[in-house]
């Protein structure tokens, strides 16, 4: 059985590699039964309209205080972009009936060498979790500032959705996603759609990726594309 | 297994329906949610297609003023969203013809993609065309005739008049349009660039030995694209060693959001950063976006940025005095804008039918 998985999830990896190229996307850090500390680095490489192919990589670290509290820390380089980004986010996880509820509140600062542009976004959103999906609901303020000039737009609607073909507490899993933001940016109405995966090697290594499509706005979906991304990384667990 | 399979299923339905309401509310209605996933041409194969054209037909874009003439307009419509009655953009024409105005821009979504409404919006084009003929031209050739009875009747002369009368002729309305959402689905691309040919592209008005620079991009599939971009960063345009006075530039997919429930498909965050900073590097005077349907007017990061509401008649049954905007550049280079109104309604089919429109479709 657990061949057959390694096959599976070979055959799915060589498949995404071959037709899309990477994101530099650290995982959302789903409840799967149990807290624990992860420590996760992941090789990101990538391709869109203004920088043609990228490299680079991502950092990322959640601590748990209880069974409720956590915090995550983040660090994003992205070396042919020249785009690097930090980020912080607080969480807090409560149960509603069946539903697994995560209230978190995040703040991100990117900086976009090549174009002098100083990025900071505040985004607060609540994640519903069942089972083998999730729904995340949110708002963002997106603040940029270029030269003199700095502007705020107008509040976003953040909203993900993310179906999983096992549940989450399984030792290896593929989801589906689409959603309006990713670990390191928020966009208005540019879905960004995804495969998503891992397999847990043992109890505290685990190993995930993901592969996705940023469309070039509303008006283009999967016709017009900007960005195909992806990533894949290990995260370390640990009580 | 059976029952998760059955709930995976149920998942991808969600989802998929999900989607489709996503693509039911994007900013632009009176398209099908395929027409809003899906636009048939790429801006890739778009600009391609227009670098073709205006290797060839660039130079003829540019307006050669004499010295004598101090001062210059231009009008900038948005979104008129023609169906059968294009009394908005013929409207748009006649004010640009009793001010004077030298030439009319427009943002896109110029008619929605079917063949009967670029008909109309092709029939109003060449009304107003004839009436700028009337009112340019027609004074020129009279000018000519004069000249030619005094030469009595040299046929050296006749026949440089009537060329000269031939190549007039030729000349069409000075309207640019860019190419907006609305202009590529549903095959619309093949009947926009019937009409105008190209979707990026620049020209200059000669004001002394001064340039003033207008440009063109192609932004309908809200994003720039490889090749454009390329463009861009290559200095493809030819204009870029004249002594340019005032850049204008004109694009549908809009920067800057008017309000909350503007779910307008702005750019990604890379490329929004990108066309700041470019916009920055034309010294650019005013960037005309179009697409939201709303008013919005703000100076970032030393560009003027003027977002423009639609001129259509769902959006305005009754009119509005501030639809267009009139840009006036002076004789020093500085520019006056006014925001100019549209009146008119909406007419019956059968007084459309009247006038030789297509008022059915199928």
């Amino acid at each position: 059985m657990a061949s057959i998985q390694r096959l599976a999830l070979s055959l799915m990896l060589i498949l995404a590699a071959t037709t899309a190229v990477a994101q530099y996307y650290s995982g959302e850090h789903t409840f799967d039964g149990e807290h624990r500390n992860e420590a996760s680095l992941s090789v990101t490489t990538g391709k869109n309209i203004l920088i043609g192919a990228s490299i680079g990589n991502t950092m990322h670290y959640k601590h748990y205080f209880n069974n409720h509290w956590s915090v995550d820390g983040g660090m994003n380089m992205q070396y042919s972009k020249q785009l690097y980004g930090v980020k912080a986010k607080g969480e807090y996880q409560f149960k509603v009936r069946s539903f697994h509820m995560f209230a978190s509140a995040e703040f991100l600062y990117n900086r976009y060498v090549k174009y002098k542009t100083n990025e900071i976004d505040g985004n607060i959103s609540i994640r519903f979790e069942r089972g083998y999906w999730d729904i995340t609901l949110g708002e963002t303020l997106i603040n940029y500032t270029i030269g003199e000039s700095c502007y705020t737009e107008l509040p976003t609607l953040t909203f993900g959705a993310h179906a999983t073909l096992r549940p989450r507490t399984n030792n290896w899993n593929v989801g589906l996603l689409f959603r309006n933001y990713d670990d390191f940016y928020y966009e208005n109405w540019n879905i960004n759609w995804g495969l998503d995966f891992y397999y847990k090697i043992n109890p505290t290594w685990k190993l995930f990726g993901e592969f996705n499509i940023r469309p070039a706005g509303s008006m283009s979906q999967l016709a017009s594309k900007y960005e195909t991304t992806g990533k894949v990384g290990l995260i370390y667990r640990w009580k | 297994m059976e029952i998760t399979m059955k709930k995976s299923i149920l998942y991808s339905l969600m989802a998929a329906a999900l989607l489709a309401g996503c693509g039911l509310f994007s900013s632009c209605e009176k398209v099908s949610p395929t027409g809003v996933l899906i636009g048939n041409t790429s801006v890739d194969d778009r600009v391609k297609q227009s670098m073709i054209y205006y290797a060839y037909h660039g130079e003829d874009l540019d307006w050669f003023l004499v010295d004598s003439i101090e001062e210059y307009s231009f009008l900038v419509g948005s979104d008129s969203h023609i169906t059968f009655d294009p009394g908005r953009l013929a409207e748009m024409a006649e004010i640009g013809l009793e001010n004077g105005d030298l030439f009319y821009c427009h943002l896109g979504d110029l008619a929605d993609t079917k063949p009967e409404y670029y008909y109309n919006t092709k029939a109003a084009l060449y009304n107003a065309t004839r009436l700028w003929r009337n009112k340019y031209l027609e004074p020129l050739i009279d000018e000519y005739h004069k000249a030619e009875d005094a030469m009595f009747y040299d046929k050296r002369i006749k026949r440089d008049t009537r060329n000269f009368a031939r190549a007039w002729y030729d000349w069409e309305l000075p309207f640019y349009p860019v190419v907006g959402n609305h202009d590529i689905t549903h095959n619309g691309w093949s009947l926009f660039c019937d009409q105008f040919k190209t979707s990026f592209y620049e020209f200059t008005v000669q004001v002394g030995d001064s340039y003033d620079r207008f440009i063109f991009l192609d932004s309908a599939n809200g994003t720039l694209g490889d090749f454009q971009t390329d463009e861009i960063d290559k200095n493809a345009l030819q204009n870029d060693d004249k002594p340019i006075r005032n850049t204008f530039t004109f694009t549908h997919t809009n920067i800057f959001r008017p309000s909350m429930n503007e779910f307008a498909s702005t750019y990604c965050r890379e490329e929004l950063y990108y066309l700041l900073n470019k916009l920055k590097e034309w010294n650019t005077t005013i960037a005309f976006w179009g697409h939201v349907h709303a008013w919005d007017d703000r100076m970032f990061n030393d560009v003027r940025h003027i977002t423009m509401p639609s001129m259509n008649f769902k959006d305005h049954p009754n009119g509005g005095d501030d639809l267009l905007v009139r840009v006036t550049v002076k004789k020093d280079g500085s520019c006056e804008m006014e925001r100019v109104g549209l009146h008119c309604k909406e007419m019956s089919k059968k007084e459309l039918e009247e006038l030789g429109y297509y008022v059915t479709t199928k």
